[in-house]
C-alpha cells in the first residue's frame, strides 16, 4: 500500500520535474541578449568577429528546441554541463550548495517547530498567555523575512557588533542570525496549528481519564495529548515546504550565505541560466521530496490515513 | 475584524492621500534635492529624508500606492482565476477536476520565489509588455504573482462548491431544470462568499509580501518608481549611514500584511 | 570586568600577531574562471595579480613596463624593427628577453615555449579566447632560445612593446590538454579543474585553496624568483554586498578591502569619518568613463546646440560633491586628466542653466505647456534617458539629471534594463530611445576607435558589431583615430590627442560625466599597495606589500 503510493509519487515528482524544466528552459532562451553580449559590454577589445566565434562555441546559435533536447539529454546522462559564472562543473556546485542550505533548513525547522509547539502548548494550557502568543504568531506571519534579516544585521552587526554580518566560513556564529531570521519567519503556522491542535486534545475524554488518575500536567501534556495533536503539525511542515525552501532563498541572500537559493539569485543576476535552471530543478525535487517524507511520517503518525 | 480593516482603511487612505499630504507639507517627493541628504525627522520631514534628499514618509505614502495596488489587482485576479478554476473542477469533475487539480498539486509542491525569481528576470518585451517602465513592472510582477496565488483559492473554492453541489437544494434545483449556470450562480456562488473572501484577504497580504521580497532582490518594481521593497533594498546598502531609513517600510509592510490577515481570521471567525 | 577585559585581550593577542604575517582582503565579485586568457573580469584580474605575471604591464603611473621581461622592446634599443609583412603590409617585428630564473610553481622552468603554446592556443579560433584581435594581428612566433622571442606584428601600432594580457600558459601541463580537445579546453583547463597545482602559477603567490563563489586562498609561492614577498597567506574573500562587507571591515573578519571591487566612495568616505584611527584610505582615480550617450539620429538630439545645452545644464561638481563626497574627477572629454595625453586647455562646460537655455532658444525650442520646451512644429522636447537596473548610483544620478533638465524645459522619461538586455540589445542594436547612460573602461592612453569611428556604428549590415552607439561621423574625427595607433612620435601623437578632445568636446557625442574614483581601503599597519586606477591591478606589484 504504502509501496504503491510511493512510487505514484514519486512518478509524479518526475513528471513534474519535466514539465518545469521544459517550460523554465523555453522561457528562458526567449530572452535577449546573451552572455556574450555581456562580455562584450564589459570588455571593448572584443569585435563582432569574437562574439560570432564565442556564440557558435557555446552552442547559442543553435535553434531553442534543438538545445532543449541537448541539454536534457545530456543532464539525463549525468553531465550536468558546466557553469559559465563559476568555472565549474555544475555537479561540483550543488553538492557543497544543497548541503548548506539542509544546514540551514534543519535548524530552522528544528528551532520553528520547538518554539511553535512550545508557544503553542503554552498558549493551550495557559489562557492568560493565548492573545500574546496570538500576537506574536500574527507579527511572524506578517513580518518581511529579508527585513527581519536585516534588522538582525544592523542590530547585532553593525550597531553591536557581536555577530558576523554574512558570510559562511563555518562555526555557529554564522549560523545564528540566519536560522532565527529564517525560523521565525516559519514560526506562526507550527505555534497557530499545535496551539489548536492541543487544545482540541486536551478537551478529549481520556485526557480526563488521564489526569484523574493523578498524572502530572506535562505527562498529560506530552503522553497523552500531544501524540493526537502531532498530526496536523506535521501536515503543516508538509504544506509549508515549499514556503521554507522559499525563505532560505531570501535569507541566504540577505545574509550572504552560500546555498542553493543564492546560488540561484547569483546564477540568475550573472546570466548563467544552466546553473540557474539546474538548482532550481534540484530545489524543487527536494522540495517535492520532503513533502513526500512529511506525509508518509503523518500515515504513520495517524494510522487512519494509511 | 475591526482592528484588521481599521488598518487597512488607514494605510489605503493613506496611499491616497499621498498627494494632499505633499501639498501640505510643500514639497515634491520625486525631486532630489542634494543639500538635504538624511536629514534627520523634523517637521518639514517627518521621517526625515533618504539619498536623494526626498521626503521618506512622502516617499512611503507613494510606495504604498504601488504596493498595495501590486498587491491587491494580484489577489483580485488570483481569487477570479481561482475560483474559475475551482468551480470548474467541482462542477466537471472527471478528467478536467483530475488536471486541474493535479496541476494544483505540482504547482503548491514547488518552491515559489526560486521560481518567481527566474521569471521576474524574464524579459517582459517577450509577452508584449515594455520594459522598465513602472506600470508595466506592475502589471508584470502582479501577473506573476497571480500565477501562484490561484492555487490556494482554487483548492478552497473546489472544496466548497463540491460540498454545496452535494446538498439537497442543489439537487432539488437540478431535478427542476433549473440551468446548471443559473444553479452556479445562484446557489453555489453566495455559499462560497465566504471561503473566497478568506482566500482573498490572505492572498492580498501574501501578494504585498512577495512584491516586496522581489522588489528587494531588485526583480520587482525598479526605481524611480516607489515600492517598499525597492525603498527597503536601498537601505541595505545605507546601513551605516542611515539606519533608520530600513525602519519605515518593512513596518508598513508589517502593518499591510497584518491587516490582510487579522481580515481573514475575523471572517473565518464570524462563519464559526 | 577586568576579568573580561584580560580574556579579550587574550583571545584578541593570538590574532594580532598572526595578522600580521597573514592578509584578508574583501572584494565584491568572484571571478568567473582564473584562466589568464578566458574572459575579462576584474575580480580575476586582481586574484590572478598575486598569482601569475604577464610579461608586460601598466604600472601605477600609466607607463608600459617589463614583469617577466628584461627590458621594454623600443625601435632605439634595436628590439624592435619596422618591416614588410610577406603579403606587403607595414609590420613589425619585436623581441622580449625574459628574466632570468623564471620558473613555474613546481619547479619547471618558464620559458619561451610557455609563451609559444600560448600564442598557438590563442590563434586557433576553436579555443574560445577572448578578445582575438592581438592574436590576428601576431602572424609569427619565434623563440631563439629559452628566453628570447620574437612576435611579428602585421600592423605598427605605438603599444607594440606592450603584450597586454598575452600572458605565458605552462606548457608542459596544459599543452596535451589543449592538443587533444581544443573546443572542450576551456572547461578542461587545469586552471579551473584544479586551480591550487603549483605548475599553473609564476607569481609570488600561488593558489592553495579555492571556495568557490566565495574565497581564494593564496600561499608564497617558494619558487618565486622575485623579491620575497612579506605576507605568507593572502585571502581573497568575496563579499558581494558592499553592506556586509563593510560589517566585516569593521568587525576585522576582512583587513582590507580592494579598491579596484569594493565599497563605492561614498561608502568608504563614510566609513572613515567613523573609524578614521584604524584605516587609511587613497582614492585613485581611473579609467572608468562615466557617460550619457546620446543618440545623434534623435530629432532634438542631432542639433549639437541641443546637446552642449544639456550639458550647460548639469551640476556635475555639484553632483559628484553631494553624492560622491567630491570623490569623482568631473570629465570634460573621454581622456582621463591622469593619462599623459590629456589636455587641459578642452573646452569646458560650466554648470550655466542662463547658456543652457539661451542654446536651446537659439536651437528653436521655445518653453511650452507644463514647462517642457517646443519647437515650431509643436513637438515636446522630450527623450527616453536609460541606465543599468539595479545599479543604485546610477539610479540615483539619473534622477538628479532629470531633476536638472527639467529644470531648463527638458522632459526627460526614466527607464531602465538589467544590464543584459541594455548591453545586449537596446544599444547593440540602437534601440534606446535617446540617451544611455552607462560606463566604459578603457587603458592608458587607450584609442577610442570602437565608440568613435563612423565604421563602428552598428547596423544590420554589419551584423551589429561596433561600439558607436550614438552614430556618431567626423571625418576628422575617422582620421585621427586611423592614424593614431600607428604614430609611433609621441609628440605628434600628443597633437592628435588635442584634437580629438578638442572635436569631441565641441561636438559632444556623448555628454562626459566623470572619471570613477576606486576607494582603497587599508589597515593603518599595511603599506606598499600602489592603486593602479586601470585594468592591471594593484596586485601585480604584491610583493612591495609590507606590514608596518
Amino acid at each position: 500500500m504504502a509501496g504503491a503510493l510511493i512510487l505514484r509519487r514519486l512518478l509524479q515528482i518526475a513528471v513534474t520535474t519535466a514539465i518545469l524544466s521544459l517550460c523554465a528552459f523555453l522561457l528562458i532562451g526567449l530572452m535577449p541578449g546573451d552572455p556574450i553580449d555581456l562580455a562584450i559590454a564589459g570588455d571593448p577589445r572584443l569585435s563582432a568577429a569574437d562574439a560570432a566565434r564565442m556564440r557558435a562555441l557555446h552552442g547559442l546559435d543553435q535553434p531553442l528546441l534543438a538545445r532543449y533536447l541537448a541539454w536534457a539529454q545530456s543532464v539525463l546522462g549525468g553531465n550536468f554541463g558546466h557553469s559559465r559564472l563559476f568555472a565549474q562543473p555544475v555537479s561540483a556546485l550543488l553538492g557543497p550548495a544543497l548541503l548548506s542550505t539542509l544546514e540551514l533548513l534543519g535548524l530552522a525547522l528544528l528551532l520553528a517547530l520547538g518554539a511553535g509547539v512550545g508557544l503553542g502548548a503554552l498558549a493551550a494550557l495557559r489562557p492568560r498567555w493565548s492573545g500574546p502568543v496570538q500576537a506574536l504568531a500574527l507579527a511572524a506571519q506578517a513580518v518581511p523575512t529579508f527585513w527581519l534579516g536585516l534588522l538582525l544585521i544592523i542590530l547585532f552587526a553593525v550597531t553591536l557588533g557581536w555577530l558576523p554580518a554574512g558570510g559562511a566560513e563555518g562555526g555557529w556564529r554564522f549560523l545564528l542570525l540566519p536560522v532565527v531570521t529564517l525560523a521565525f519567519a516559519n514560526l506562526a503556522a507550527y505555534t497557530r496549528h499545535s496551539a489548536a491542535a492541543l487544545r482540541s486534545a486536551l478537551a478529549e475524554p481520556h485526557i480526563r481519564t488521564a489526569r484523574a488518575k493523578g498524572a502530572s500536567e506535562a505527562r498529560v501534556l506530552w503522553r497523552h495529548a500531544w501524540p493526537n495533536a502531532a498530526i496536523p503539525v506535521v501536515a503543516v511542515a508538509a504544506l509549508d515546504a515549499g514556503a521554507l525552501v522559499s525563505g532560505a532563498l531570501v535569507t541566504e541572500t540577505v545574509f550572504a550565505r552560500p546555498g542553493m537559493g543564492k546560488l540561484i539569485f547569483d546564477a540568475v543576476m550573472g546570466s548563467d541560466f544552466n546553473l540557474a535552471l539546474l538548482a532550481l530543478l534540484v530545489v524543487a525535487v527536494v522540495t517535492m521530496l520532503a513533502t513526500l517524507a512529511a506525509d508518509l511520517v503523518q500515515r504513520w503518525l495517524d494510522p487512519r490515513l494509511a | 475584524m475591526k482592528a484588521g480593516l481599521i488598518l487597512l482603511g488607514a494605510l489605503v487612505l493613506a496611499a491616497l492621500a499621498a498627494p494632499l499630504a505633499a501639498a501640505a507639507l510643500g514639497h515634491d517627493p520625486f525631486l532630489p534635492d542634494l543639500f538635504n541628504r538624511f536629514a534627520p525627522p523634523s517637521v518639514e520631514h517627518p521621517l526625515g529624508t533618504d539619498e536623494l534628499g526626498r521626503d521618506v514618509l512622502l516617499r512611503l505614502l507613494h510606495g504604498a500606492r504601488v504596493s498595495l495596488a501590486v498587491g491587491l489587482a494580484a489577489a483580485l485576479a488570483a481569487t477570479v482565476i481561482g475560483t474559475t478554476a475551482g468551480l470548474l473542477a467541482a462542477w466537471k469533475g472527471g478528467w478536467m477536476d483530475a488536471a486541474l487539480m493535479r496541476l494544483a498539486d505540482g504547482m503548491l509542491a514547488l518552491p515559489a520565489l526560486p521560481l518567481l525569481v527566474i521569471l521576474a528576470a524574464l524579459d517582459p518585451a517577450a509577452i508584449g509588455l515594455p520594459r522598465g517602465e513602472a506600470l508595466s513592472d506592475m502589471i508584470r510582477i502582479a501577473g506573476l504573482l497571480a500565477l501562484f496565488g490561484w492555487v490556494g483559492v482554487a483548492r478552497l473554492v473546489r472544496a466548497g462548491a463540491l460540498s454545496v453541489l452535494a446538498r439537497d437544494f442543489v439537487r432539488a434545483a437540478r431535478a427542476m431544470g433549473v440551468g446548471e449556470a443559473r444553479i452556479l450562480r445562484r446557489h453555489v456562488l453566495p455559499e462560497l462568499a465566504t471561503p473566497i473572501a478568506i482566500a482573498t484577504a490572505l492572498a492580498v497580504g501574501g501578494a504585498v509580501l512577495a512584491e516586496s521580497t522581489l522588489s528587494f532582490l531588485g526583480l520587482g518594481i525598479a526605481p524611480p518608481a516607489p515600492s517598499w521593497g525597492n525603498m527597503l533594498a536601498n537601505a541595505q546598502e545605507l546601513a551605516f549611514q542611515a539606519p533608520l531609513v530600513a525602519l519605515w517600510p518593512g513596518l508598513a509592510i508589517l502593518l499591510a500584511v497584518l491587516g490582510c490577515n487579522l481580515v481573514a481570521d475575523a471572517i473565518s471567525r464570524q462563519r464559526r | 570586568m577586568k576579568r573580561w577585559l584580560l580574556a579579550f585581550l587574550l583571545l584578541a593577542l593570538p590574532t594580532m600577531a598572526q595578522g600580521r604575517d597573514a592578509l584578508t582582503i574583501g572584494i565584491t565579485q568572484y571571478p568567473s574562471t582564473f584562466h589568464p586568457n578566458i574572459d575579462n573580469m576584474a575580480a580575476k584580474s586582481y586574484v590572478l595579480g598575486f598569482a601569475r605575471r604577464p610579461v608586460t604591464a601598466y604600472d601605477a603611473e600609466w607607463r608600459p613596463v617589463c614583469l617577466l621581461c628584461e627590458t621594454l622592446p623600443t625601435l632605439e634599443n634595436g628590439l624592435a624593427a619596422r618591416e614588410r609583412t610577406p603579403d606587403g603590409k607595414e609590420g613589425i617585428a619585436v623581441t622580449w628577453v625574459l628574466r632570468e630564473e623564471l620558473r613555474w610553481g613546481d619547479g619547471t622552468p618558464l620559458t619561451t615555449e610557455d609563451l609559444r603554446f600560448a600564442w598557438e592556443a590563442g590563434r586557433e579560433a576553436a579555443t574560445g579566447f577572448g578578445p582575438a584581435e592581438f592574436y590576428r594581428s601576431a602572424y609569427e612566433f619565434t623563440a631563439h632560445d629559452a628566453r628570447r622571442f620574437t612576435i611579428r606584428f602585421d600592423k605598427v601600432t605605438f603599444e607594440f612593446a606592450s603584450l597586454g594580457d598575452f600572458a605565458p600558459l605552462p606548457a608542459h601541463l596544459e599543452r596535451e590538454r589543449w592538443r587533444a580537445d581544443p573546443r572542450g579546453y576551456r572547461m578542461r583547463t587545469l586552471y579551473d579543474t584544479e586551480p591550487t597545482n603549483p605548475g599553473l602559477w609564476n607569481g609570488p603567490y600561488r593558489i592553495t585553496a579555492v571556495q568557490p563563489g566565495s574565497g581564494v586562498t593564496l600561499e608564497r609561492n617558494e619558487r618565486w624568483s622575485g623579491p620575497a614577498p612579506h605576507f605568507r597567506r593572502i585571502q581573497v574573500r568575496t563579499v558581494e554586498n558592499t553592506a556586509s562587507l563593510e560589517a566585516q571591515l569593521l568587525a576585522g573578519q576582512v583587513d582590507m578591502v580592494a579598491g579596484e571591487l569594493g565599497l563605492s566612495v561614498e561608502q568608504a568616505s563614510a566609513l572613515m569619518r567613523r573609524a578614521g584611527n584604524r584605516f587609511q584610505v587613497e582614492y585613485k582615480s581611473g579609467l572608468i568613463y562615466e557617460h550619457v550617450d546620446l543618440r545623434l539620429d534623435h530629432p532634438a538630439l542631432s542639433d549639437r546646440r541641443v546637446r552642449q545645452a544639456l550639458l550647460h545644464a548639469l551640476d556635475r561638481p555639484q553632483i559628484v560633491a553631494r553624492l560622491f563626497e567630491g570623490r569623482q574627477t568631473v570629465a570634460h572629454s573621454t581622456v582621463n586628466p591622469l593619462d599623459w595625453v590629456h589636455e587641459a586647455a578642452t573646452r569646458q562646460y560650466a554648470h550655466d542653466p542662463a547658456r543652457a537655455v539661451a542654446l536651446l532658444e537659439e536651437a528653436g525650442w521655445r518653453p511650452g505647456p507644463g514647462g517642457i520646451r517646443v519647437n515650431a512644429s509643436g513637438e515636446r522636447l522630450s527623450f527616453e534617458l536609460m541606465t543599468t537596473a539595479g545599479n543604485r548610483s546610477r539610479e540615483a544620478v539619473q534622477q538628479v539629471l532629470q531633476a536638472q533638465w527639467r529644470a531648463v524645459g527638458v522632459e526627460v522619461r526614466i527607464r531602465n534594463e538589467p544590464p543584459r538586455v541594455l548591453f545586449g540589445e537596446s544599444l547593440s542594436r540602437r534601440r534606446f530611445g535617446g540617451a544611455a547612460m552607462y560606463a566604459w573602461i578603457s587603458a592608458p592612453e587607450g584609442v577610442p576607435r570602437t565608440s568613435l569611428h563612423s565604421e563602428e556604428i552598428p547596423s544590420a549590415e554589419r551584423n551589429w558589431s561596433g561600439q558607436n552607439y550614438t552614430g556618431f561621423r567626423n571625418a576628422e574625427m575617422d582620421a585621427l583615430l586611423e592614424a593614431l595607433p600607428q604614430e609611433l612620435d609621441r609628440e605628434r601623437r600628443r597633437e592628435m590627442w588635442r584634437r580629438l578632445q578638442a572635436i569631441y568636446a565641441e561636438e559632444l557625442p556623448a555628454l562626459p560625466l566623470w572619471f570613477r574614483q576606486d576607494a582603497h581601503l587599508w589597515p593603518r599597519w599595511l603599506e606598499g599597495v600602489r592603486p593602479t586606477g586601470h585594468l592591471n591591478p594593484s596586485t601585480l606589484w604584491a610583493e612591495e606589500w609590507r606590514a608596518r
